[in-house]
């Protein structure tokens, strides 16, 4: 017997269900009659032959059933199979095209690529940041508990509040303090190096829930008990300065000159405060740093307890506060508690330019769309012949559909594919830009959140772009363009009607886009015009972290330390100026405080007294709070405005003066001199002598050039013992910073060899703290000049296009005269009118759109007049240019070819 | 037991004996029925309904392969014979049906 042929059998399913049937009946039939025909053969009767035939045959119904249920999942099998075959045909097919047509696939990926990749890109950050839950067990329960002053303001805790929360609220699993991170110096490793330290309170991993690497934590009883110096450290301080070893348990190092033991490493993912690297024990911190009620400064954190809600949790600390409130008084400053997810209070800044910059990344995705269509619409009115040949040849409109779905999605996959790899490259060098305005940046990584993305928008474009292919290549009636002309029929309106519409689509999303990078580029260039107060070149700065001593004559060798340091500093070539501060603006922050104005030098202040001028907004006030030297304003360049600086009659036993700040001066008195004015502000320095004020300098914008200038009090340092940690020398430098910079590590290397020095110049401070809305233009910058190309390059498609199609007009107004410009003007107001319309759709769009951006920008409206002129003008003008070529272009037509042939 | 009667089968071990059948030679469902009858001395396919079955999933797997062809009194009738694929499975599942009837028989022996 013959082998069967596979095409016999595909043949047999083909038919119908009843066909099926038909078949098994016949089977089963054909077993029956042989059967009885047998018995006939041996002498029995027909009737009885067949009954007995039938009985020996069994349950016909339900064996029939059987075989049906068997043969209907093998046909589903088959057609499976078949259907999968002839989808990766399709894909071999495909390939093949496209590999004829090398440009086309090359363009059409790299656009896709651009595309699907920023896109990708720009995700991996929102999902890092804004997405992803904080990397802690159940940390939708972490909050941050604030005290809330009379004025309704968020405020840091003080210790006493914070012991009382914790004995009287209920709704959380545990509470712990955490200071705002200190920089410090780390010795008794093999070089001395500088870290990052935050105190923190016993339960503080206990709020967290992650369990050490290696090691242990301390805990709040144990602390309780006997307070020894622990020392818990960070994955990334074990690695680079304890060798990753397990014998880095145990081991001794000396912080701040004091010794602490290693009890335990944390994961990576522990990761807060924010870059810190050293978790101590708060119960050893010295007092002075926590005195009272009303000495705030430090942050808590809190989890809330199992079905305790955040809302629930919100008001039984609000009660708490509330009723400590009424038992303290005036002796605290919380007039209320408050809360909010860890998670919102660290990242809740970024959402906006971070969703803006998703929306950036968005439409040069769609632009990017609208490229690749534009291209793939322009291929399928080329290809109308060959589909008409293969229509004429039996292929199915189906068949044909499924072709065309599976080029768009090898073409889609291969763009996406491609754009995975750009954002992998794409997220590094965003990660290397941000340069720490980010938070969460070491969350932030091409995961499979990020890749499930990619996919879904590389799927969406395959969809959209088969669907359109599908459309373009089997409208119409096909058959005719097997007859027509391939120049007449490329002119077919609805393909020209979709360029042309997405080509003005593409111009208005760039006019968005662009106009909305010229507002930030706007913005940013007003912000570095900001007189931030203070000397902005030729300054180097010099931040050095020493141990805090607190031991007796501490303020003395301070102030010597500091001459001796300014003194060696001085003589360096190319340092023309030296000088010495607790807090430079943007370089670090100092200490700030509360302060009482008295109306006599010699007033007495106590605690009462502290408490009634509290409240009287007229006799107290908040100010940073800076302890200089003699040269420091001169160095700085900060404007002495009314009386004198600090100078030589300013001694340590002598009447303590001050220097307030303009913005001081002006809030507290508005119609009077402030000179000669009393301030007290001992509980800086615990000495309660008050200084008076003899001379207003300059504000300075200390946290950030937008940031509006804070109320500045100087202290003289031979006066003042306050320490601040780190301490800053500024110098004035002429001449080449660098040499400067290595002179001056030298020094401090000589004098205090166990503490590592930061040496940085001004500018270097002034663009950090910039850098955050440097990150958002540049990417914003780019995402609109690669939308800029890929809207020149559709205008100068779609014109071109246009210009093919109206080749026989020019060709006949040529022959009736017409001049080259006006062959010109006609292709290139074609191309520009088509602009002009995406370009007042996109403004007008981008003055809706753009209020969305108000809280990025800075000293120019959402409507600024001259960013929009200003991108408009370039449009057009790029618009007509990519016109230009094919306009130049028509004018080669040859009036005879075209009259002649067709 | 009465003498006759037959033994439930598991479907695995009929669709063997099938398969077996086929394998000697090509030829419709009634035929294999009355090949495994015989063969088996009346043991097996007392119901020869259950036939059907085993051969439309032995297809199923490409073990087996059918076409339709004219029987010895001209009718027509569905003919079946082994695969290249069939034949090796053929030899896989008695090798193990060996296997395991000298297990069944070494726990059965008598002590």
């Amino acid at each position: 017997m013959p082998r069967i042929s596979r095409y016999k059998r595909l043949f047999r399913l083909a038919s119908s269900p009843h066909a099926a049937e038909q078949m098994v009946d016949d089977e089963l039939r054909f077993h029956i009659d042989a059967r009885a025909e047998d018995l006939i053969a041996r002498g029995m009767s027909s009737g009885d032959a067949h009954r007995l035939a039938l009985t020996e045959f069994g349950d016909v119904v339900r064996y029939r059933d059987d075989v049906l249920t068997i043969d209907h999942q093998y046909a589903r099998e088959l057609r499976m199979r078949e259907f999968a075959e002839s989808v990766w045909s399709d894909v071999r097919h495909a390939a093949r095209a496209m590999a004829r047509t090398p440009g086309f696939l090359l363009v059409t990926v790299l656009t896709l690529a651009l595309g699907i990749g920023s896109a990708t890109a720009i995700f991996s950050v929102v999902n890092g940041v804004l997405l992803q839950p904080l990397p802690y067990p159940r940390s939708d329960r972490v909050v941050q508990l604030f005290q809330v002053d009379n004025d309704g303001r968020r405020m840091s805790v003080s210790v006493p509040n914070f012991h009382d929360w914790n004995a009287q609220t209920r709704s959380f699993s545990a509470m712990a303090l955490a200071h705002p991170p200190n920089t410090i110096t780390v010795t008794s490793l093999r070089e001395p190096a500088r870290a990052v330290a935050a105190d923190v309170s016993g339960d503080f991993f206990s709020v967290f829930g992650l369990h050490p690497e290696i090691g242990r934590v301390f805990s709040a009883d144990e602390m309780r008990r006997a307070p020894s110096p622990l020392v818990v450290v960070s994955d990334a301080f074990w690695r680079k300065y304890l060798d990753a070893s397990p014998s880095a348990i145990g081991r001794t190092i000396s912080i701040e000159k004091k010794l602490y033991s290693v009890i335990g490493v944390m994961p990576p993912q522990m990761d807060y405060p924010a870059g810190n690297e050293l978790w101590i024990p708060e119960e050893l911190s010295p007092d002075e740093l926590k005195p009272g009620r009303t000495s705030h400064g430090w942050r808590v954190v809190g989890r809330l307890k199992d079905g305790v809600t955040a809302a629930g949790a919100k008001r039984d600390l609000s009660s708490v506060s509330r009723r400590l409130k009424q038992q303290y008084g005036d002796a605290t400053w919380m007039a209320d508690g408050d809360l909010v997810s860890l998670r919102e209070q660290l990242v809740g800044k970024t959402r906006t330019p971070l969703l803006v910059l998703f929306a950036a990344a968005g439409f040069l995705l769609l632009i990017a769309c609208a490229s690749v269509v534009n291209l793939l619409v322009a291929r399928m009115t080329l290809r109308r012949s060959e589909i008409g040949v293969r229509l004429a040849l039996g292929a199915t409109r189906l068949q044909l559909s499924q072709q065309f779905l599976i080029e768009a999605g090898v073409l889609s996959g291969l763009g996406g594919l491609l754009g995975v790899g750009l954002a992998v490259g794409g997220v590094r060098l965003l990660l290397a830009m941000q340069t720490g305005s980010l938070p969460r940046a070491n969350e932030i990584r091409v995961d499979w959140a990020v890749l499930a993305f990619a996919v879904g928008v590389s799927a969406l474009a395959a969809i959209v772009l088969g669907l359109l292919a599908v459309w373009q290549g089997t409208r119409g009636d096909i058959r005719e363009t097997l007859s027509s002309s391939q120049r007449t029929q490329a002119g077919s309106g609805s393909g020209a009607r979709v360029r042309r519409t997405l080509v003005v689509s593409q111009m208005a999303l760039t006019v968005v886009l662009l106009i909305g990078a010229g507002l930030l580029a706007r913005s940013f260039l007003r912000l570095l015009a900001v007189d931030p107060g203070f000397r902005t070149q030729h300054l180097v700065v010099l931040d050095l972290a020493l141990p805090y001593d607190d031991g007796p004559d501490a303020h003395q060798r301070r102030v010597a330390f500091h001459e001796q340091v300014m003194a060696r500093l001085r003589v360096i070539p190319g340092v023309a100026r030296v000088g010495v501060a607790t807090g430079v603006p943007l370089v670090g922050d100092g200490a700030d405080g509360g302060y009482l104005i008295l109306s006599r030098i010699d007033q007495p202040v106590t605690a009462d007294d502290w408490a009634t001028l509290r409240h009287d907004p007229s006799r107290s006030g908040n100010a940073d709070y800076r302890v200089v030297d003699g040269d420091y304003f001169q160095t700085m360049n900060i404007p002495l405005l009314r009386g004198r600086l600090f100078d030589s009659r300013d001694q340590s036993g002598s009447l303590r003066v001050a220097l307030v700040s303009a913005s001081l001066a002006k809030s507290k008195w508005p119609n009077e001199d402030a000179i000669g004015k009393i301030i007290e502000y001992g509980n800086m320095d615990n000495d309660m002598r008050p200084f008076a004020v003899v001379g207003v300098v300059g504000d300075v914008r200390g946290e950030s050039l937008a940031a509006e200038p804070q109320p500045t009090f100087y202290a003289y340092e031979p006066q003042s013992s306050y320490a601040g940690n780190p301490f800053y020398v500024v110098m004035q430098t002429t001449g080449d910073p660098a040499s400067v910079i290595a002179s001056a590590r030298a020094v401090a290397h000589e004098l205090r060899p166990d503490v590592p020095p930061v040496l940085r110049t001004i500018e270097s401070y002034i663009a950090a703290s910039v850098a955050d809305r440097r990150f958002v233009l540049a990417l914003v910058g780019v995402f609109g000049g690669a939308a800029l190309v890929l809207a020149m390059l559709g205008i100068y498609s779609v014109t071109s296009y246009l210009a093919t199609q109206r080749r026989r007009e020019i060709g006949v107004r040529v022959a009736l005269g017409a001049q080259r410009g006006d062959v010109i003007g006609l292709v290139v107001r074609q191309g520009g009118s088509l602009a002009m319309i995406g370009i007042v759709v996109g403004a007008a769009s981008a003055l809706l759109l753009t209020r969305l951006l108000k809280g990025l920008v800075y000293g120019v409206s959402t409507t600024d007049p001259l960013s929009f002129v200003g991108v408009i003008f370039v449009l057009v003008a790029v618009a007509l240019l990519a016109s230009w070529f094919p306009a130049r272009r028509a004018t080669s037509v040859n009036p005879v070819d075209v009259l002649r042939g067709d | 037991m009465r003498m006759g009667e037959s033994i439930d089968l598991l479907q695995g071990t009929l669709d063997l004996l099938v398969l077996r059948t086929v394998a000697l030679g090509p030829g419709h469902g009634y035929a294999i029925a009355r090949l495994i009858k015989e063969r088996s001395k009346q043991v097996f396919l007392v119901e020869e309904g259950a036939l059907y079955p085993a051969l439309h999933r032995l297809e199923r797997k490409g073990w087996i392969e059918s076409e339709w062809g004219v029987s010895e009194n001209n009718r027509k009738a569905k003919y079946y014979q082994i695969t290249p694929r069939g034949r090796s499975a053929l030899r896989a599942e008695v090798a193990e049906w060996q296997r395991y009837t000298k297990a069944v028989a070494g726990v059965l022996q008598p002590v």
